[in-house]
């Protein structure tokens, strides 16, 4: 909300704030940010107005004058000017010698042509008083010279912008600021409200039928006004709040929400139907053309304000344009009543009129200041549109008397607000009288009795309910800085039932791992474009309904998407020879849905957020080195990252399983031959491998990716748990002994069922099988692969004989005969 | 024979002594000493001599071996030492070449500040909850004082999933299930991913942020200075001061905004700080003492007399940014390398 300085000046004294900064420090300090401070004279700093006392051409130039210029005292001053629409005995603004204007240009002494200039007439697009202009501004003869443009101008004001909390709708007027302010130092407000009217008459009878939703309504008919322009003092002050003048009769409506908080409206009295005017609710599907001269169609859920015939007001949001005031008008109806903020609030948002009106009400207005609003509204509706008040009218629901208006008292302990704000009760600035002043300063009753007080806020106050609101409005007379600072003590009883720590532990030990494996940790947003997954054959079920832009409207299925854009993003600002290393992963929920996506109850949602640990990978092996050191990862190093993954998880029963082999066929982001399906005991838990070439060619890849995506609560299940501890296990003292074999086999044997063969056919002395060598080629037969096998022998207890080893070899090689047709290569 | 074997014992030591490389040492050892060396053939002959000779003879080849032996041994030692010299001399690396260096990774910006404040807080003794990103109207506002139609929902820019289901806009809906689940005391810490619909240098549609809640008896608003200004000095520095100004958020009464002294300018603000443009002060975080409503909404009972509490709730990336300088919050989300390479 903006405040002008100089407005607020009339209702306290602010002689004793050095400068507006000060003012703003005090406002923050109680509550109410300051965003920005605004001089309304920035850039009219040197600026005065002056009298052309002649006009002369210049020697050198057809275009330029030089002007002789008076500042009313003093020599005259040389001005060179370009402008034509100047003659001698204008009155001018001059820019003189230092200035610096709000366009920016700076004023300095100058030769133009030959000829010296002292300073420079201004325009109006010069100063930014219009967007454009022609010519010089040329200012009424009555102007006074040598005085500061600004004044003038009415621009010797500065502007506070407020950002006043949604808790505080006293505080979006001048009255309500200087309230504020007025407590803070202890003053009486400066000005007094006019008296209040007397009620009754009025030819129009007012009936309520929205029942609470609209409470009470105050008329008042004026006849006999003039409509037509604002005088200079309401123009500018509204010019001031960024307001444009419409005529006297609305601005001063505008005016009385600035001054006082509380929106008014004027209707044209003689477009008033019917001798009756109504606050009722909308009838569905009824109309109403509003000031903005655009008609909505009502749902039924709005309270309007109706004639005998048809809506003429959408209750506390914005006039109707059948009703408004123009200059033909000369019966005014004035309206000052208190709407329901809920119902304001819901009409505003259904027809997409968040209006300075609806923002007041939707916070509250003082429901007790009907009657002084409306002497003040009535009154300077006279003193600037004349006429005559010819009846008022207050109407209110039922038998509502003034005290239903009171806010609801709030009983508050003597020390309370010491404990609780964590003070000592013998603190000084909380003596039990400071308390009852800083409450009374807020227009609090306060009665004091053994020991509580009994305290009623003012009507005004919505926020004020509890002994908590009262504990702030202390803390923030006193300033938040007086409160001291502690640590909480700590009680035994423990706080575990619903910790996390196990889950996160896991968490930062996937993530360390993969660290530790040379990867960055990405983050991407939880949603994207639906294009952006059709092209990795993905669909999402979870849609936002409000999306910033199509680009981030559904919430991601996976994380790949993602880790495959960033690779591209990395990819196409690269440049130079040199392959790219592309590695990162991210461990994030991703979203489905889970049967229809409503809140079932008041903690189920419909959406199913499932944790996956994903990574990319691609380029270089090694970080740096020579060109032989720099081989590009392949299938065996993302096999790596999963197996270091598991190990350091210490995730046991993991399968991987070629897609050939898999039940469920596989995953068609993947090659199909380069990848693996990998199995948590019996469960899929995601697949690794190489990015379909088919996917890769397309999104224009510029190397190999090998990605991986796995479901983090299967891994889970069969890691440690967090609390588990590795268990130290004995290793044997005596020796092993190895067997190296070289097979044949058929190329569809894989190296693990081999290993696997030997594993179950060697026990109990077997310990270990891994192939260390395959090769296919011209040494072999076609469609043969030679594999060569070590298997390791030991028995943790004593050493082996070469005997038993020689027969457990036998075994295996008999085993891989008869199993998978391994023979021995000769 | 004495002669014979004196001159072989006389010429082999000279011949060890003029030696230069180990090989012919070798040679000079077998021609020696090896089965059919000069000196075996000697005492080959030893069988006819006679037999009190014999002894003397045996005596004087043993004794001729070992000078030979040890000659021997003392010139291979002075030998190798060269050898080696001269290898030291010939082998060199340019070790200016590239390395073989592995890839380092990091842990995203987010991931590191929560990490920090988590254990700073934890020191404390807040334990940790996390809870989803898709969350009820109800949790999201309603149980923490926002009802519909509040202008207070004007604060936050809410994404909407279904009816009645939102990304959460905060994570107070986590603090709210934390007290549904258990009965006070409550000490806890909810970080993670919020959604807000709002895009620019200084707004992302998701960010993070980490909540604290702490719930007992005579809990006081300054435990909830105290538990602040201790989290401001681990991260910022033992000089910070913080500055609690009041403000609204309708699940904290009283509540402020808190703002902790810039880090960079330290005591004396200066107008050219790139960090606090001059005020001396950064604002980082809301806070406040739990608001009753909380309390009923949760369920705690009205003999819980005395039970209150405070909450807080930091914007992860704001604090990142700050103390690693980053100036667009867009960066974050890139996974650009160039970027996530830095931290």
């Amino acid at each position: 909300m903006r405040v002008s300085w100089s407005w607020l000046s009339e209702w306290v004294d602010l002689t004793c704030f050095k400068s507006p900064n000060e003012l703003a420090e005090l406002l923050i300090k109680r509550g109410l940010e300051v965003e920005q401070i605004e001089r309304l004279d920035q850039g009219f700093e040197n600026v005065v107005t002056a009298k052309i006392l002649e006009r002369s051409p210049h020697p050198q130039a057809d275009r330029l004058s030089v002007c002789s210029v008076s500042l009313g005292a003093g020599e005259p001053l040389q001005i060179v000017c370009g402008a034509q629409n100047m003659k001698a005995g204008d009155h001018v603004a001059l820019a003189q010698v230092g200035a610096s204007l709000p366009n920016g240009i700076k004023i300095g002494e100058s030769k133009i042509r030959g000829v010296s200039s002292f300073g420079m007439l201004c325009s109006e697009s010069e100063l930014k008083l219009k967007d454009e202009s022609e010519g010089i501004l040329i200012l009424s003869p009555e102007t006074p010279l040598g005085r500061p443009l600004a004044e003038i101008l009415g621009k010797n004001d500065t502007i506070l912008h407020l950002k006043v909390t949604a808790n505080r709708g006293d505080c979006l007027s001048h009255w309500g600021i200087a309230r504020e302010v007025a407590a803070a130092l202890g003053q009486k407000l400066k000005k007094t409200m006019p008296p209040l009217l007397k009620e009754g008459g009025g030819p129009v009878a007012i009936h309520l039928e929205a029942g609470d939703l609209a409470p009470q309504f105050y008329g008042c008919w004026i006849e006999g006004v003039t409509v037509g322009a604002s005088p200079d003092w309401l123009v500018r002050k509204l010019e001031t709040l960024g307001l444009r003048s419409v005529n006297n009769v609305v601005d001063l409506s505008n005016w009385v929400m600035w001054e006082l908080g509380h929106p008014v409206h004027a209707y044209d009295g003689d477009q008033i139907r019917g001798k009756t005017l109504t606050v009722r609710m909308a009838i569905e599907g009824e109309t109403l053309p509003l000031l903005d001269h655009k008609t909505v169609q009502l749902s039924g859920q709005e309270i309007v304000i109706a004639d005998g015939e048809r809506a003429i007001g959408l209750a506390g949001v914005m006039g109707g344009g059948n009703s408004e005031v123009q200059l033909s008008t000369r019966n005014l109806f004035l309206e000052c009543a208190e709407f329901s903020p809920r119902s304001v609030r819901q009409a505003a948002t259904r027809h997409q009129r968040k209006t300075d009106a609806s923002h007041r009400f939707e916070r509250g207005i003082d429901p007790a200041g009907l009657g002084k609003v409306m002497s003040c509204f009535a009154s300077e509706v006279l003193r600037v549109a004349g006429g005559k008040i010819i009846g008022s009218q207050w109407v209110k629901v039922g038998s509502r008397s003034d005290a239903e208006f009171q806010r609801p008292e709030i009983r508050l302990g003597l020390y309370e607000i010491h404990d609780f704000l964590g003070f000592s009760r013998d603190q000084v600035l909380l003596s039990l009288d400071q308390v009852e002043s800083y409450l009374e300063g807020l227009d609090c009753q306060v009665v004091r009795e053994a020991d509580q007080w009994r305290v009623r806020p003012p009507s005004y106050r919505w926020d004020l309910n509890l002994k908590e609101d009262l504990a702030e409005e202390i803390a923030r007379s006193i300033g938040y800085d007086q409160i001291p600072a502690t640590i909480p003590a700590l009680s035994s009883t423990p706080v575990l039932d619903i910790s996390s720590i196990p889950q996160l532990t896991l968490q930062d030990r996937a993530k360390d791992s993969l660290v530790r494996q040379g990867f960055y940790e990405a983050l991407n947003y939880a949603f994207t474009s639906s294009e952006s997954l059709d092209r990795l054959g993905m669909k999402s079920a979870v849609r936002l309904m409000n999306p910033l832009s199509e680009e981030y409207e559904w919430m991601v299925p996976s994380l790949l998407p993602g880790l495959i854009r960033n690779a591209l993003s990395n990819w196409n600002h690269h440049f130079g020879s040199e392959s790219l290393p592309i590695r990162l992963f991210e461990l994030r929920p991703v979203f489905s849905a889970r049967g229809a996506i409503a809140a079932s109850s008041h903690t189920e949602t419909g959406v199913q957020e499932t944790w996956k640990v994903a990574w990319a990978l691609s380029g270089p092996r090694y970080a740096g080195g020579l060109r032989s050191d720099q081989e590009n990862v392949d299938f065996f190093d993302l096999k790596a990252v999963a197996e270091t993954l598991f190990s350091d998880l210490g995730t046991r029963g993991i399968r991987f399983l070629p897609f050939s082999a898999s039940r469920t066929g596989g995953n068609p982001l993947f090659h199909p031959g380069k990848s693996v399906e990998v199995l948590a005991g019996n469960a899929v838990a995601g697949h690794f491998g190489l990015l379909h070439p088919a996917i890769s060619r397309d999104l224009k890849a510029r190397a190999d990716l090998w990605v991986a995506e796995l479901d983090w609560a299967q891994l889970l299940k069969l890691s440690r748990g967090a609390s588990q501890v590795p268990i130290y296990q004995a290793w044997s003292e005596f020796p092993g002994m190895e067997r190296d074999f070289a097979l044949v086999v058929k190329t569809d044997v894989t190296v693990d069922k081999i290993c696997q063969v030997a594993l179950k056919a060697g026990k109990p002395l077997i310990k270990g099988a891994k192939v260390f060598d395959i090769y296919r080629g011209s040494q072999v037969a076609e469609g043969m692969t030679s594999i060569a096998v070590r298997v390791i022998f030991y028995d943790e207890t004593r050493s082996l004989q070469e005997m038993e080893v020689e027969a457990a070899s036998t075994k295996i090689l008999d085993a891989w005969k008869r199993e998978i047709g391994a023979e021995l290569r000769g | 024979m004495i002669e014979k074997l004196s001159a072989i014992g006389r010429r082999a030591l000279e011949e060890v002594q003029q030696t230069s490389s180990l090989e012919s040492l070798e040679q000079i050892r077998v021609s020696l000493l090896g089965k059919k060396g000069s000196l075996n053939e000697v005492l080959k002959g030893l069988s006819g001599v006679s037999a009190e000779e014999r002894p003397v003879m045996g005596a004087a080849a043993n004794e001729w071996k070992k000078k030979i032996e040890a000659a021997l041994e003392s010139r291979k030692v002075v030998l190798e030492k060269e050898r080696l010299e001269q290898q030291l001399q010939v082998e060199k690396l340019d070790v200016s070449a590239p390395s073989r260096l592995v890839h380092r990774g990091s842990l995203h910006l987010v991931t590191q500040t929560v990490r920090r404040m988590l254990q700073v807080f934890g020191r404390l003794g807040f334990d940790v909850t996390l809870g989803p990103e898709a969350e009820t109207d109800y949790l999201n506002f309603e149980a923490v004082n926002i009802p519909a139609d509040h202008p207070a929902r004007d604060m936050q820019d809410t994404f909407f999933l279904g009816p009645g289901v939102v990304l959460r806009t905060h994570t107070s809906g986590v603090q709210m299930r934390s007290m549904l689940a258990q009965k006070w005391p409550v000490r806890v810490l909810c970080p993670g991913a919020v959604y807000r619909c709002d895009h620019d240098a200084t707004h992302s549609p998701m960010f993070h942020q980490v909540e604290g809640l702490w719930v007992d008896r005579n809990v006081r608003m300054s435990d909830l200075k105290g538990v602040l200004e201790f989290w401001a000095r681990e991260l910022f520095g033992a000089e910070t001061r913080i500055r609690l100004r009041p403000s609204y958020f309708p699940f904290v009464e009283p509540g402020a905004e808190v703002d902790v002294s810039c880090f960079r300018c330290r005591v004396k603000a200066s107008d050219s700080c790139r960090i606090c443009k001059g005020t001396g002060w950064l604002e980082v975080l809301g806070a406040g003492m739990v608001h009753p409503k909380l309390f009923e909404m949760a369920g705690y009972s009205a003999n819980s007399d005395g039970l209150s509490g405070f909450a807080f709730g930091i914007g992860v990336e704001r604090i990142a940014m700050l103390l690693h300088e980053v100036p667009d919050l867009r960066l974050l989300f890139q996974g650009d390398v160039r970027f996530l390479s830095q931290f």
